[in-house]
Order: structure tokens, then C-alpha cells, then sequence
């Protein structure tokens, strides 16, 4: 009798224990790659924010954890080519700007082996052409997905542009209705139209129009669209050259005499300050990236919900048309290292972290900062209804595609972009006049074209010039005195 | 010093034994190191363009001196920095200095107290005045805004004057405590003899400062200076943190523009060769500044 | 007072005019320290109020001067969100490593110098020439040699550097401490038997082991200072507080404030501590650069 009853609780237990083991089984099959640790590398805490939303789902679906390291914007691209040209690496999943594709390119695994071995799909034809072209190849080869759509569009603040009392002072002013400027000259007057009292209503001081002024990365992304609407481009087909041109000095001269009618640390702003500024109603436009509509929307920070427009960036008029060249800045991609250890388990995340379902919860939270970047994101019901007027927000987005000019795309192309918006910047701090600063930045593209090889760059340049002729930018020299 | 007997039992390898840590460590982390960089800083080694340089010769040298403007702009700025500096120290620190020698009690726990802004490090110092100075929360625009002094925001920034006017001032702020110990030091040591004699011969306050006191400080003034000016070139954490050299180029020191060369260009045998051109600009600064003493002492004489 | 003369207790006008003056003066006098406690200490305490506030006073106008919700949730976010802890870990872990390093190396060689003259006054040329070198020379050779030899982003990597730099500075000290003890106890151990080296260990250092204590102090603080080699030798790993309160400059100090400021008061507390423990020594320290970055 003993025995049986041993052999019952033996068997009962037994039962138990499997039963108890099945969840467990399964569970492990649903992570395969349970306890490994990748290595991610960013350039900014929101960035590392952005991760941390979709870490759960990549430690559920594959096991996997994401420790993540942020390098600072400034050195960013010095630190993590400095670590890559020594042939090492010790991150697994790196992030970086497509814009220094060439630099970094090599250094990137290509997806396409791995997406035949793994049976990958990164849903690539829910990418708009625009991203396609500029954010996933490298000689050729595919070697990142994008992560951060950046392009710049216009925001406005409703309040400004409708009161009736504003319409009627600006149009006895300026002599045209007010509305959100179409061109520079319209921008720049209605800077100074706006600048230094309240244009809400109240009797706040406010400010005249919001910008970035930086020297180290920003303020030649609110000196570019100028300059090519002027009819400028980066070097004509020789390599010379052409930023210290008319476009380029007309460009700058405005932006040198209008820099009264921006808030006081404007010379400091990086990406976010204006932002906050617009969103609080103190600057009545801006033009900057996309991530500002989200935070427009978000009513815990933004008393403009729902009262703000958007838009595409204004251009110049040329012989009766406006031409429109809005910034597409760097974004982000995110690729696998070659020298990493762990590149089965990163292509993994990377294939997760783009799928539309992860890529849309970081594009479409307001902290991340992330801009839309798939198709599937500007179609999304959910982001469309997220916030009043998320729906214009998304179609400016759309009409911007078209228009946008990139960023040199060529080997130095951090350090070329570098230099000339110092030399902007000095021009600001009124340290150096336009010509001065910009024929500084023209002697130093120079340089660094002979550091890197002339024959080479100019070969690569012609390259890129010629794609960017396909889309109707090319350098015109009587634009700069033509344009309205 | 009564080393004879201990001198004559010696075995002869112990000195250069009991040292030797210290040279070898020396000899591989500096000395190596520091020819290392002049050999490379007639090459052109490039970290951006790939592990191969070649001989240049001078050209990094003639480059640093000739072509590169924003390099001599960070000279000049060093300059622009060092200078009010050195004098506010000096000023300040004396009157500190005299301040102290008429507390009796509480004397140390004041001068302790005194003494730690420069014990801090430069960048905790920079990034403490980076947050007062702040635009729109910043206390020193606060407190402006409060008293009415002020209107709007101010930004300390944009201005590259004013950004130098703050420069100079956390500076002050964070080393004025040497010079104000080095004179307390040299002001203990004066003996109270020479005041009781000044003033039994009618010269009193103002007039002992001037014929007593200043002399005899003179030497410790001049030390502290030294020591300041040489410390005074190395200026880098505290532009790191507070202005990275904003606006454009206006505060950029000889140090910080050889760091962006060095390490964000990758060009390092030029930011060697900048480095080089640092030294020997430090070098004939303190050999100038002692041959300048020299010659006042002798003709003092 | 300091300049304390004997007067004739004469109770005339001039006397008392005199002491009024002297009041006077006095009342200046504190008011003068006073205002430079301010100015000097101030900065603090607006860095430490700003770490503790709570809700969101650090927005507010009119400004909040004292916080009415203080806490330390900025504290705890810069331990876990920015992994502070692991930073401060680091910073802890270098200089004292450093420190002992430092100590060990310099001491014997001090020893060679305040005993037997060794090297003539080389010394002091040498410690003047050190001084006179920017570390940004230094530090461009020596990261290239690093990333050879796979140094960066360790702690050894550092500590080498950061003991070398410190060795002459510290031996200095340590000659003068050594100059100043009495030969007589070491010749008594030499007698009975010992070797040099054993008597340095045995007998001298338990004897000056408050100079010890000193340049230990210095040489901590100096490291725990130090930033440039700091900022481009470290890696995620190996991060010290001086580096972490960089990743708040971009675009941070209003939307980080908090963690900004904590960083800062931890940044500061060495040398809060170190400036009441070494009062006596704080001239010789800082004339050597016993605290520079």
C-alpha cells in the first residue's frame, strides 16, 4: 500500500512537473536568443528613450537585451569613426546619420546575406522613395534601415496669423495680407512684424520667429534652404566651391540682419529650444524637423493644440514661381557593426525595431523625437487622429518628399558641414562679416578636398550632382539677384 | 642635514633602485610619448584617411602659423583670457589675502572655506556657472529679472565679448583662492617688527601697505603670476564645458582648438604639431616673464 | 584682530574717536567676508537647492530660492537613468587606485632624493618642466599608443596615466616631509641589522605616514579632477563623473537640470572634504597642482 501511494505522489509530482515545464519550453522557443546583450550606440538621451519603448517587446520576442551608450552630438561622429577606422568596434547595433554614409559605410555588415539566411523582412517597399534612395545603400549594398526621417517642414502658430487686429497692422505695414510666409522676404518681415510685443494678446514681450543657431551642426540647416532657393549648390563639376557665391552671401546677409527678431540664446538653440518656445506660444513660426508636430500636439507641454498649421518651408520666387528647398537632414539609420560579435542576434533587433508595428510606436511618441519615416506611418489611422491636426501635420510631410535637398553626401562630409557652420555662425556673433566667413569655409572645403583625395571626391561629386540634377536642383548663378 | 654616516653605508645601486619605478614609468608615459608626437608631427598622419603618413617636413608647423586663422583667433583668445585674469586674481586675491590677516578667530575655517571653489575641478566649476548664467532659469538671470535689472531674458552667450567677460569671470571665481593663499603665506612671513618700526616712525595703514608691505610681497606676487600664467595657458575643461568655444570661434583656447583638430578632425599629426607650437610659446612666455624679473631686480640693484 | 599694539589705556577723545574707528573697520571687515563667503560659496548652494527641488521650482517666476518640496529624486534618476552610480563607482575606483599607485612609486624615490641626493636638484627643474607642459601634447601621442595596445576604456589604462602625472608633484612633497625627520631613528635601524629598504618601511613610514595622508588626499583629488584624459580615454565602461556631466551640456541643462546638478554636488564632495581635512598643507597643494583637471 506504501508503495502505491509513493508511486502515486512520484507520479503526481512527475505530472506536475511537466506540466509546470511545458510554459517554459514554449516561452524558451519564443526567445531564441535568450540572455544575450547587445551593445547600442547613440547620439542623444532621447534617442536612448526611443529604445527603451520597443525593449520590452525585443526582450519578449527574442530574449534579447539592449545596453545602450550615448555619445554626445558634437563628438559623436568623431568618436565612433575614430573607434571604426581602427578596425574595432564595441558596439553591435550603431546608429549614425545617412549623411556620412561614405564614412561610415564600410564599416556597416550588409543586410541582404542575412536576410536570405534568416529569412528577415524589413518590409521594404513601405519605404517612400525618398528614404530608399539616401538611407539604406552603400556602394550598392544594402546596410541600414532607417530609424529617423528627418526632413524639415514649417510650423505656425494659428493665433498670430488669424487675429484681426495683427492682419490689419501688417497689412497697413507691408502692404499684403498676413499669412504663413511663402518666401524669405515674407519670413524675414514677418520677423520683424512679430518681434517684441504681444501678438497673442497678452502683453507679453514675444519674440519674432524661432531658428537654431549653433555653430557646431545647426545653423547651416537654416542657412541651406536659403541658399539653394537662391540658386546655389555645394561645388560646381570641378570641385570648386560655390557656397561663397551670391546664393550663399544673400543667404547669409538676411540672416545676418534679421538675427534681432530671434529669442535671446538663439546663438545656443540646438533642436530643441525653439521647439519648446513654439510650442508655448512665444515665437509665432519656425521652420525645423518634423518631430516638432508631435510635440505641438502633445497637451501636456504645448498650448498650441489644435490652433497650430503646417506646412512646407518657404522658397524663393523665381521669374513668377516659388522654388522650394526644404532641408533633409541627417536622421538616423541604424545598421549592424561589421567587427560585431553578436551580428546574428542584431540583426534580429534591427529587423524588430523597423517592423511598421515598433517603427510607428517611436515615431509617433512625442519624447523620442523620431520622425515618421514609412509609409505605413503617414497612412496610420492612429497617428492621423493622435493629435488636432495630425493629419495636415503628415500630408506637409508628404508635399515637402519632392523639394528636399540632402547634405553633401561624400567622404568628410561631417567635416565639410562642420566648417561651414562655423563660419555661419561666426557671421552671426557678428565676428566676421557674410563674405569673410563664407569665403573662410570655401578655403576650407578646399582643404579638406585635397586632404581626402581631389581626384577621388571630385568623381564622387559628379555622382551625387547629377542625382541631384534628376531632381531639378542644380546650381543657377543669376538667381541670387532675380529671386523675390 | 646629517647624511654622512647614512652616505657612507649606502650600497651603491640603491639610489637609482629606490627610484627606478618611478624613472621607468616616466621614461615610457611621457618622455616615449612626448618624441613619439614630435616625430609624427612632421608627417601627415591622418586617422580620417586612413593609417599610412608620409614625411611632410614643416608643413603642419607652417600650416599652424600661416594658414590657419582660426588657430592664431585662438591665441589671441588665450591672450584676451589670461591677461584680466591674471590681474583680477592678483587684485582680488591680495585683498582677500589682507582681508584675512585682520580676522583672528575663524581665520582657518574661512580661509578653508574660501579655498574650495579652487579645489574643484575646472568643469564642475563651468558647469556650475553654465546653469547660473542659464537664459531663461538661470540664477544670475533670475535674480536680474527680480531686482528689475533686467527685462527679458538675457542670454550671456550670443555676445562674444560678453562670453569672454564670463569666461574670465568663473575663472576668477574658481582659482582667485591660490593666489589669495600663496600672499596670505607671504604675509605671515613679513615680521611685525618692520610695522612696529613704520609706525613709530608715522607711517600707518595706507602708507605701511605701500613701503612695507608691497615689497616684501613682491616675490611671492611674482611666483603666484607665474605659476597662474603657465596654468592659465592649459585653459580647456572650463571652455569644454561652458561656451565649447561659442560663439563661432570667440572663446576657443590654443588647447581646445588643438583637441577639435586632434579629435574631431582626426588630424593628428597636425594637432601634434599645434601642440608643439603651444610648448614652445609657454616656453618663451616663462623664460621671457623670468628674463623680465631678472632685469627689474638688477636694475633695482 | 592681527596687529595688536599696547596702547595707554587714555580714555581722551582721539581714544575714543579711535575706537569707533576701529569698530568701524571690524564691521567693514566682516562685511567684506561676508560677501566674498557669498560669492564664493554661493554658487553651491544654488547648485545643491536646485539638485533637491522636487516639483518643478526650478521653472518657476518669481524664481524659488529655498525648495519647498525638497527630495532626492534627481539623485536617484542620475543613479539609475544615467547610471551614475556606475560612473561615481568609477571615479572612486581610478583616483584611489591612482593614489596608491602614486604613493608607492613616488615614496621610495623621495627617499633616493631626501637621502642621498639623488639626481642634484634636478627635481625641481624637472617638476617646473612638467608643469609647463599642456597635457593636450600628451595626450595625442598617448591615445594612439593606447588604442595599439588596446588601453582605452579600461581602468589600467587611466591609473598608468594619472600616476605618472602625479609622481613628481608627489615626490616633491614627500622630500620635504622626509628632509624634515630625524636621521638618527633610521641609523638605529640600519645598526641593528636592517636593509634599507626594510628600515623605509618599518621605521619611516609609520613616522611620516600624516605626510602620507596629505599627498594621498592631494593626489586623489587631482585625479578625481582630471578631465581632458579623462574625456578621450574612457569608454561606456569606464566613464568618470567628470565626463558624465558633459552628456548634460547639449540642449540638457533645462531639460536635465536635475541630474545636472545632482552630478555636480557629487562632482564637488571630494573637494568639500579634502579642503577641511588639509587646511594646513592647501598653499603647498595648490602651488603644485595638487588639484588642477
Amino acid at each position: 500500500m506504501r508503495k502505491l501511494s509513493i508511486l502515486a505522489v512520484v507520479l503526481a509530482v512527475g505530472a506536475l512537473a511537466a506540466w509546470l515545464g511545458l510554459p517554459v519550453n514554449e516561452v524558451k522557443a519564443a526567445r531564441p536568443y535568450e540572455g544575450t546583450t547587445i551593445r547600442a550606440v547613440v547620439n542623444a538621451e532621447y534617442v536612448k528613450y526611443s529604445l527603451s519603448l520597443v525593449e520590452q517587446a525585443v526582450y519578449d520576442k527574442l530574449g534579447i537585451k539592449i545596453e545602450t551608450e550615448v555619445i554626445p552630438l558634437d563628438p559623436y561622429v568623431a568618436k565612433t569613426l575614430l573607434e571604426f577606422n581602427s578596425g574595432k568596434s564595441p558596439w553591435d547595433l550603431i546608429m549614425f546619420g545617412p549623411s556620412f554614409m561614405p564614412d561610415y559605410g564600410r564599416h556597416l555588415e550588409p543586410l541582404e546575406p542575412w536576410i536570405q539566411k534568416l529569412k528577415l523582412d524589413f518590409v521594404m517597399d513601405d519605404i517612400p522613395d525618398v528614404y530608399k534612395k539616401l538611407m539604406l545603400r552603400h556602394e550598392g549594398k544594402i546596410v541600414s534601415m532607417p530609424y529617423d526621417g528627418d526632413v524639415h517642414i514649417m510650423f505656425w502658430n494659428k493665433v498670430a496669423f488669424e487675429r484681426p487686429d495683427n492682419k490689419k497692422k501688417f497689412k497697413a505695414k507691408y502692404g499684403y495680407e498676413l499669412a504663413p510666409p511663402q518666401t524669405w522676404k515674407q519670413w524675414d518681415d514677418q520677423a520683424e512684424f512679430f518681434h517684441g510685443w504681444g501678438w497673442d494678446g497678452t502683453d507679453r514681450k514675444l519674440f519674432g520667429a524661432g531658428a537654431s543657431y549653433k555653430g557646431n551642426n545647426y545653423s547651416y540647416y537654416w542657412w541651406r534652404p536659403r541658399f539653394f532657393s537662391y540658386g546655389g549648390q555645394y561645388f560646381d563639376a570641378q570641385m570648386k566651391p560655390l557656397i561663397n557665391g551670391p546664393a550663399g552671401l544673400r543667404a547669409l546677409e538676411e540672416m545676418v540682419k534679421t538675427i534681432q527678431y530671434y529669442p535671446p540664446g538663439v546663438m545656443l538653440f540646438e533642436s530643441e529650444e525653439p521647439k519648446t518656445m513654439l510650442i508655448k506660444g512665444e515665437v509665432p513660426f519656425l521652420f525645423s524637423w518634423t518631430s516638432t508636430g508631435k510635440r505641438v500636439g502633445n497637451p501636456n507641454e504645448s498650448v498650441i493644440v489644435g490652433k497650430a498649421g503646417f506646412g512646407i518651408v518657404p522658397g524663393a520666387e523665381i521669374d513668377g514661381k516659388i522654388v522650394y528647398r526644404p532641408d533633409l537632414t541627417p536622421g538616423r539609420s541604424m545598421a549592424v557593426s561589421k567587427y560585431s560579435q553578436k551580428k546574428e542576434a542584431t540583426m534580429k533587433v534591427l529587423e524588430l525595431i523597423s517592423d511598421p508595428e515598433q517603427s510607428l510606436k517611436i515615431v509617433m511618441d512625442p519624447k523620442t523625437i523620431m520622425d515618421p519615416w514609412r509609409v505605413s506611418h503617414f497612412k496610420s489611422e492612429k497617428f492621423r487622429k493622435s493629435f488636432p491636426g495630425a493629419d495636415e501635420y503628415l500630408d506637409a510631410i508628404l508635399k515637402t518628399f519632392p523639394h528636399v535637398v540632402p547634405d553633401p553626401i561624400l567622404p568628410g562630409a561631417s567635416e565639410y558641414m562642420r566648417k561651414l557652420s562655423f563660419e555661419i555662425t561666426e557671421a552671426l556673433a557678428k565676428r566676421k562679416s557674410p563674405q569673410e566667413a563664407l569665403d573662410s569655409a570655401a578655403a576650407e572645403w578646399d582643404k579638406i578636398t585635397d586632404r581626402r583625395g581631389r581626384d577621388k571626391q571630385t568623381a564622387l561629386w559628379g555622382e551625387k550632382m547629377s542625382e541631384m540634377k534628376q531632381v531639378g536642383i542644380e546650381y543657377h548663378p543669376d538667381w541670387a539677384k532675380k529671386a523675390k | 642635514m646629517r647624511i654622512g654616516a647614512l652616505v657612507l653605508k649606502r650600497k651603491s645601486w640603491e639610489p637609482l633602485a629606490f627610484a627606478s619605478p618611478s624613472l621607468a614609468l616616466i621614461a615610457i608615459v611621457i618622455v616615449f610619448p612626448l618624441a613619439y608626437s614630435f616625430w609624427l608631427s612632421f608627417r601627415n598622419f591622418d586617422l580620417a584617411v586612413g593609417p599610412d603618413s608620409e614625411f611632410v617636413g614643416g608643413a603642419n608647423y607652417v600650416e599652424a602659423l600661416v594658414r590657419d586663422s582660426r588657430f592664431l583667433n585662438s591665441i589671441w583668445n588665450t591672450a584676451i583670457i589670461i591677461g584680466p585674469s591674471l590681474v583680477l586674481e592678483l587684485l582680488l586675491g591680495l585683498g582677500l589675502a589682507l582681508l584675512l590677516t585682520r580676522i583672528g578667530r575663524g581665520r582657518p575655517i574661512i580661509t578653508a572655506l574660501l579655498a574650495i571653489p579652487a579645489m574643484v575641478s575646472p568643469v564642475m566649476a563651468a558647469m556650475t556657472w553654465r546653469m547660473m548664467f542659464g537664459v531663461k532659469y538661470g540664477a544670475i538671470n533670475n535674480l536680474g529679472r527680480q531686482l528689475g535689472v533686467i527685462d527679458v531674458y538675457f542670454d550671456w552667450f550670443s555676445n562674444p565679448f560678453i562670453s569672454i567677460v564670463a569666461i574670465v569671470m568663473v575663472e576668477v571665481w574658481h582659482n582667485t583662492a591660490f593666489m589669495t593663499l600663496v600672499l596670505l603665506a607671504g604675509l605671515q612671513s613679513i615680521p611685525t617688527e618692520l610695522y612696529d618700526a613704520g609706525k613709530a616712525d608715522g607711517a600707518d595703514g595706507w602708507r605701511s601697505f605701500w613701503y612695507i608691505t608691497l615689497p616684501l610681497l613682491k616675490f611671492t606676487m611674482v611666483v603666484g603670476l607665474m605659476i597662474r600664467l603657465i596654468d592659465l595657458t592649459k585653459l580647456f575643461g572650463l571652455i569644454f564645458v561652458l561656451t565649447y568655444g561659442g560663439p563661432g570661434g570667440a572663446t576657443e583656447t590654443v588647447a581646445f582648438s588643438t583637441y577639435l583638430a586632434g579629435f574631431n578632425d582626426f588630424r593628428m599629426s597636425y594637432a601634434a604639431a599645434l601642440s608643439y607650437v603651444i610648448v614652445g610659446g609657454v616656453l618663451v612666455l616663462t623664460l621671457g616673464f623670468m628674463w623680465i624679473q631678472r632685469y627689474r631686480e638688477m636694475r633695482a640693484a | 584682530m592681527a596687529i595688536a599694539l599696547d596702547r595707554p589705556r587714555t580714555v581722551s577723545r582721539s581714544a575714543r574717536a579711535l575706537r569707533v574707528r576701529r569698530w568701524v573697520g571690524t564691521a567693514l571687515t566682516w562685511v567684506a567676508v561676508v560677501a566674498a563667503l557669498l560669492f564664493f560659496l554661493g554658487p553651491f548652494f544654488w547648485i545643491l537647492t536646485t539638485s533637491l527641488k522636487g516639483n518643478e521650482d526650478y521653472f518657476a517666476y518669481p524664481p524659488v530660492w529655498v525648495p519647498a518640496d525638497a527630495s532626492l529624486k534627481h539623485y536617484g534618476a542620475l543613479f539609475t537613468r544615467s547610471s551614475g552610480a556606475r560612473y561615481f563607482t568609477n571615479s572612486l575606483v581610478v583616483s584611489t587606485l591612482s593614489m596608491l599607485a602614486a604613493l608607492l612609486v613616488s615614496l621610495p624615490t623621495a627617499y633616493s632624493i631626501a637621502r642621498w641626493r639623488f639626481g642634484g636638484g634636478f627635481l625641481s627643474l624637472f617638476l617646473l618642466v612638467l608643469r609647463m607642459l599642456p597635457a593636450i601634447a600628451l595626450i595625442i601621442p598617448l591615445y594612439i599608443m593606447y588604442k595599439l595596445l588596446g588601453l582605452t576604456n579600461s581602468y589600467l589604462g587611466l591609473v598608468i596615466v594619472y600616476t605618472v602625472l602625479y609622481v613628481p608633484f608627489a615626490v616633491w612633497l614627500l622630500v620635504g616631509f622626509l628632509r624634515d625627520f630625524p636621521v638618527e631613528i633610521e641609523e638605529a635601524a640600519l645598526i641593528d641589522g636592517c636593509s634599507r629598504l626594510r628600515a623605509l618601511v618599518s621605521v619611516v613610514v609609520p613616522i611620516i605616514a600624516p605626510g602620507l595622508a596629505v599627498v594621498a588626499l592631494f593626489s586623489f583629488i587631482a585625479t578625481w579632477n582630471e578631465f581632458l584624459f579623462a574625456i578621450v580615454l574612457t569608454g561606456i565602461e569606464t566613464k568618470t563623473m567628470m565626463v558624465l556631466v558633459t552628456s548634460f551640456t547639449s540642449g540638457g541643462t533645462d531639460m536635465f537640470y536635475g541630474e545636472a546638478s545632482a552630478s555636480v554636488v557629487l562632482g564637488v564632495l571630494p573637494a568639500f572634504i579634502v579642503a577641511f581635512v588639509l587646511q594646513r598643507y592647501l598653499v603647498k597643494g595648490l602651488a603644485l597642482g595638487g588639484t588642477k583637471g
